[in-house]
This record gives C-alpha cells, structure tokens and sequence, in this order.
C-alpha cells in the first residue's frame, strides 16, 4: 500500500540531494528523502582505520554491492568495490578530503574554444560559468568553505571571497609556493570544504591529522550531513527516511514520474508517491536506478528514449607522485619538518589549458599538492606489495621502520577525464546484490589523450617535489581514474536526442523527474567536482521553486 | 557468477585520503579439495587465548605464518602485537563469512604444503622452511587460491599488526609505535574509553 503522497521525494542526501531539499523545504513544499545508508552523527565518527577505510562503514563490501567493471567491450567483468562514494546521510561529502574548486569558464565551452576530438564525445554546455557562478557563491556560504580567492592569470571570475579564512597551513607550503614560483609557476591556495572558525553553530577545524576518508567528529567538515541536511531538517517540511534503498521510479499512465518504491530498513517494500522524483545517488547508482526501472512506455529504463541513459560516463584522470624526506636526514634544513600540522593546500592550474596543442587537445587540468595521508594500514599494504615483488619478513619490517623516519609529500592529478562512446554503465540483469537488485556494469575504455594529459601534469608536479630536494621520489600512477568523483551518465543539454536531461536538469522525456548529482555534467573538468554539483543543485532548486510556485 | 572473479581492485586512492581498499574477498578456487587432513604430529602448547574461529592446530599454523610475515627482531613482531587474537577475532565477523572459509582454506594448504616440502609442520618448521613455503603461495599466478591466501594473510596480519588494539590486534600499539604512528596520533583524537570496532560497525548495519 502506498504512503501519504508528498510533493517532492528525493533519492539521496549528498552533494547533489541535500541542496534540493533544503531550498525545497524552505519554499514549503513537503520533501522525503531516502538514503540507503545509515544517519551517522559525529560521535558515531571514530579515528579507527579498519572501521573507516577497510570494512563497510562508508563503502558496501564487494561480495554484497558490488560493482563490475571492465576494460573495453571485449574484456572480463570483475567485482569491484570502486565508484562507491560513502552510503550514509551525507554521501560521498561526509568521508571527502574536501578540496573545493570551481570550474572555469573554458570548461562550459570546451568544444567550441578547443575544437572536437576524434574519438570523444565533446559537447558544450547548455549553460555558461556566469549562469553558475552566484551559485557557486551561494554552495560556499551555504556549506561553509575556507580560502581565499588571491588574483591570479588563471582564477575564474568570482565577485565575492570565500565565506571563511583559509585553514592554517604546514610551513612546508610556503616551500610549494616557492618552488613553483621558481619555475615560473602561479601556486594558489587549495580552498577546503572545512570550516577554519566557528560558523553557524558549528566548531572550527581542530587540525587533527585524520580529515580524508573519515567522518568529522567535530563537524567541521561541511559535508552535507553537518550543513545541508539539518538545515533542511529545521525547516520541518523535509522528512529523512535513512536506510531505505530505492528500488524504482515508477510511472503513471501518462508516463509521468509517479512514485519511488523502495526497501525500508527492515527489508519491507514501501511505496512513496510524489508530484515530483528527484535522483542524486551518484552518477552510476543513477544511472542504475533508472535503468532498472523498466515499465512498458520506457522499456530501456526511465527517460531513456534516446538510449544515451548510463553513456558518457565520466570519471577523473588520475596521477600521483610522493616525495619522501627522511626526518633523521633533513631536519637540520629544515627544523619544522615533523611539525604535525595536517594541510599543504597549494595548487598549481598553469596547465588547466595546455601551452600548446602538441597532444592535438588542449585540455589540462590542476594539481593539488597535500602530505601522504597517515593511515598506518594503507601504507604498509601498499610497502608489502604482491607477487614477484612482494616482500614480507625482516625487508618488510625494514620498510616500516623507514616509514617512521620518513615524511611524505605528494601531489595528485585532476585532469580532463574525456567521454567516449566505450565508457558507460549499464546494469547487469545476472548478478544482483543483497537487495536483490541488478547491479551496475560499468565498462572504461579511456581516451589515449587524457593519458598524454595527465602525463604531462604529473611531469610538471615531479619538477616541482624534485625542487625541494626529496630523498626520494617515487610515480604512484599517471594513468588512472579517480572514480569517486563520477558524472555524466544524464549528460544535459538542448537537443533531447543527444542528452537526457534539460538545462535545468529535468528529463527531457519526464516532465516531472529530476536527476542532480554529477550525472548531468557533459565534461569533467580539471577538478574534483563535488563543489560544482553542489552548485548546479542549488541553481536546480531555484529553478524548480520557481516553476512550482507558478505552479507548473 | 559463480564462475567470475571475485578479487577486488585495490585502488590506491589518496583523493579519500587512503580509504580505498578493502580487503579482498574469496577468489575463484581452483577446486575444492576434499576435506583437509589434520596437521599432523602438533601439539597446542602455550595457547593462551579462547580461539573460536581456528582449531587449535589450524591457530597455531596461523599464527607461525603470521610471524613470519612480521617475524620479531630488534622491534616486536606479529606474535607479540596479538596478530593472531586480531586474525581469529576479525574472521568471527558475520559479513567476512567467505574470506572465513578461504582463509581456513589456505592454512591447511600452507600446512600440506610444508608437509611435502620438508616433511614437517608448517608449525614445527624452521624460518627458512616457512619462508620457503609462505614464498611458493605468494609467487603463485594471480586469481590462484594460494596467492590469494598470501594476499589475505599479509592484509590481515597488518590490520592486526596496525589497526585500533579494540579489535585485539596490536597490543600495547606496538605496531604504532614501530611505524610513527603512535606521534601522529596524539593529533588527533582517539577512539572513546571502552571502544569496541567491531561492535561499533556491526551496530550500525545490523538493521536493513
């Protein structure tokens, strides 16, 4: 039997989910969000590396949610627990590092300023930077984002700085800084989704050195869960349902969004009717979800007319690179080397655009330098290595010995990831997971050029670790995928034959269904997105008030 | 799906700060082998803790193949880190069911492997036999049962070795201490006086 209808019901409570039930809330409009993970509150948030980052406090367990993958058409799907973000209220922004950068305006526009790519899907956006800016604005005082927007060749146009000042930084950054300056570089500051001070009732960054891949038990991390939602909760109009898993979007006889059906906690099959569905679990989970909700006026999932549901996926190109000081070495150079200060927050974007076209696209993207993160578990898997190259026993214990005298500074990659037609999710109908659901198939076959890309990023980061004099430094990767950060499978756009959803991030096909996580994005840009999902939400939501209020 | 591969990627993603691996769950086997005979000729001495997931033979080739993994030297090793509580403790966990069942595998396997190689005990070998034997399962082709029981025993023995002492591991933060992280640490805050991990976890996805 259904439950009481209410006007909106959303699918999600991260980066993309949170913002629209909040301005929907505040407007009056009666909201249910599902989540399928649990509500976490901070002091459910604890410094244990085996309950954060190797079991399934944040990520489902491979053998009961798993995602397949696989390398090209042709290859074998694996078992995968990658592209989960954290299932729990908040998403993937409650165990996020938290580096906010905004797009730049070439981003919007890649196709017509750099010219198609053969092989990629190259589209423009149906909006520009400038239509997203105030919004831009709006997610950074809304959350509570820390930094300070300096002058600089490359920064986008912004009218305001940040809300709060940026967090105090290792004396290793002002080493950055000279180095890339050195090379003629421009460092800037890496703004944080971190609040530096008290901000609307919540407490200042306490500098702890556990930030990325856990929850923040002082909620300082602005995630969704210690901003947006209990915003939205205090609006008393928004109900939030965790641990309820959405199964399908159903639709009436006119082929109009009608209702989510989805399991409750306890496994029962619940019904909830909306006038309007909103779906924000991940560009892949989305995609998912939509695919696996079949009836017989969408027999390919729901707004897939155009067959294009689960293409142009996109994730981030990854490279890294680790500079290793040996403290017993280098702390006559430098005394404050051991300083445990947690954050470097320096960032190069010289090389957002190529210098030049010698890789026939001139696409770039950033590079954010940070020290290693300390998980102790992490690092000694990664030292015992396997195989031919495995060690174990006295070189092994060496190793860590080592790591106690080392300290490590690393940058990482986030370049252009390009769509192609052999990058896609589609869902599985054999392999179910614990709920009996149809997973997500995901297939990659990356563009030669984002590897030529990121080489040359992770060249260029290497020139600068090299300048300060490392005792060692070692190439993690330069031709990875970052899939955490994940969009494009709802690609919008004008043309509803070569997108899914509308400008505004409605469907094309369902007048009243709303997808607003990354999904929408037609290209990745050079940066870690989840700043920019939050934005489009809130322009989503303003949108859709609007539309609501005249009633349409 | 049965028949596909069940390893799992591990990603090394320090965007999550180090998050991104898990533990891998049980690959395909090769085949099932008929019930494992009883390590032979061993007899539990000095075993201090209440096992529930190995025998007593099963615990104490475990615990030798730990040992050997982080053998003590001039800094403890897994043996004095409580690796073996950690190991026996951590497979009791209702979502590990499978690595359980590989795990148990591969010890008996490690043993028959000693066995045949130096007609003794993986438990009663000499270092340089185990060695030997623990070598041949970790240079085994990938989505091999052996080299995935390498790679279970390495991840395991290092979880127990460096992970929250709540989960028995780790005793005293030996392991901590050995790699720094005991100084680190002390900046940020730990876990609550009478943590338990496991429970913790298991608290909050028990329901749905």
């Amino acid at each position: 039997m259904a439950l009481d209808p209410v006007d909106v019901c959303i699918v999600g409570s991260g980066a993309g989910g949170a913002p629209m039930a909040l301005e929907l809330g505040r407007a009056g409009f009666k909201v249910v969000v599902l989540e399928k993970g649990p509500h976490y509150r901070k002091e459910d948030f604890v410094h244990d590396e085996i309950l954060n980052s190797r079991r399934n406090f944040f990520q489902p367990l491979p053998w009961e949610e798993p995602h397949l993958l696989r390398r090209g058409a042709t290859g074998k799907y694996e078992r995968s627990n990658s592209a989960w973000t954290a299932n729990c209220v908040g998403g993937g922004t409650v165990h996020m590092s938290g580096y906010f950068y905004r797009l730049k305006p070439v981003d919007f526009r890649l196709r017509s300023e750099l010219g198609a790519v053969p092989g990629a899907n190259l589209a423009d956006w149906p909006i520009r930077y400038e239509e997203l800016a105030p919004f831009y604005d709006k997610a950074e005082e809304e959350l509570g984002v820390s930094g300070d927007a300096l002058p600089h060749p490359f920064a986008e146009p912004r009218k305001k700085n940040y809300p709060l000042p940026p967090l105090e930084v290792h004396p290793i950054a002002k080493e950055v800084e000279s180095a890339c300056k050195a090379l003629g570089w421009h460092p800037l500051q890496t703004a944080r989704c971190i609040i530096s001070k008290p901000y609307r009732g919540r407490a200042g960054c306490a500098y702890c050195v556990l930030c990325g891949s856990y929850g923040c038990e002082h909620d300082a991390k602005s995630g969704t869960n210690a901003s947006l939602v209990p915003a939205a909760l205090a609006t008393g109009k928004v109900e939030l349902r965790p641990r309820c898993m959405a199964k399908e979007v159903t639709v009436d006889g006119r082929g109009r969004a009608k209702s989510v059906v989805y399991l409750d906690e306890k496994g029962m099959e619940q019904e909830q009717p909306a006038k309007l569905v909103v779906v924000s679990c991940t560009a892949v989970e989305s995609a998912r979800l939509l695919l696996n909700s079949i009836s017989s006026r969408f027999p390919r999932g729901l707004a897939n007319g155009s067959g294009l549901l689960g293409r142009n996926l996109l994730f981030s190109s990854f490279g890294e690179s680790r500079a290793t000081f040996r403290v017993s070495k280098q702390l006559g150079r430098w005394p404050w080397l051991t300083d445990p200060a947690p954050f470097v927050d320096r960032s190069i974007q010289d090389f957002y655009l190529m210098p030049d076209d010698r890789f026939g696209f001139r696409k770039g993207g950033t590079l954010g330098f940070m020290w290693t993160h300390p998980n102790p578990i992490f690092a000694a898997v990664g030292m015992a290595k396997s195989g031919k190259e495995g060690i174990f026993g006295k070189p092994l214990k060496d190793k860590l010995r080592e790591y106690r005298d080392s300290r490590i500074l690393q940058f990482e990659v986030y370049a252009e990831f390009l769509a192609t037609p052999g990058t896609y999710v589609t869902v599985d109908s054999k392999l179910k997971d614990k709920y009996g659901l149809p997973v997500a198939a995901i297939t990659l076959e990356r563009h030669p050029l984002d590897f030529e890309a990121t080489r040359f990023l992770v060249a260029r980061g290497e020139e600068v670790l090299m300048s300060l004099k490392p005792d060692e430094l070692r190439r993690v990767g330069a031709a990875g995928e970052t899939t955490i950060l994940q969009g494009g499978t709802c690609r919008f756009g004008k043309d509803p034959a070569s997108s899914v959803l509308d400008k505004d991030c409605r469907s094309h096909e369902v007048d009243n269904l709303y997808v607003v996580d990354g999904s929408f994005m037609p290209t990745s840009g050079g940066v870690p997105i989840t700043l920019t999902i939050v934005a489009n939400a809130f322009r989503v939501a303003g949108a859709l008030v609007a539309r609501m209020k005249r009633g349409k | 799906m049965r028949g596909r591969s069940r390893r799992v990627f591990l990603h090394h993603l320090a965007f999550l700060g180090g998050g991104a691996v898990l533990l891998g769950s049980g690959c395909k086997q090769k085949k099932k082998e008929a019930a494992p005979p009883k390590p032979s000729g061993l007899k539990p001495k000095g075993l201090t803790t209440s096992h529930r997931t190995f025998t007593s033979e099963e615990y104490l080739v475990m615990s030798a193949a730990c040992e050997r993994i982080l053998p003590k030297d001039e800094d403890p090793g897994a043996l004095e880190a409580n690796v073996p509580e950690y190991v026996d403790r951590m497979l009791q966990s209702p979502s590990l069911k499978q690595m359980k069942e590989d795990f148990l595998s591969g010890t008996a396997a490690l043993d028959r492997r000693c066995q045949r190689m130096f007609k003794v005990g993986f438990a009663d070998a000499s270092a340089e036999q185990k060695d030997q034997a623990l070598a041949v399962f970790k240079e085994s082709a990938p989505g091999t049962g052996e080299a995935h029981y390498y790679e279970l025993l390495v991840v395991l023995t290092l979880e127990g070795f460096l992970g929250d002492p709540s989960y028995g591991g780790n005793k005293d933060q030996v392991g901590w201490k050995l790699v720094g992280f005991d100084l680190i640490g002390k900046h940020a805050a730990e876990p609550p006086p009478g943590y338990d991990g496991d429970r913790h976890l298991h608290s909050h996805l028990s329901g749905g």
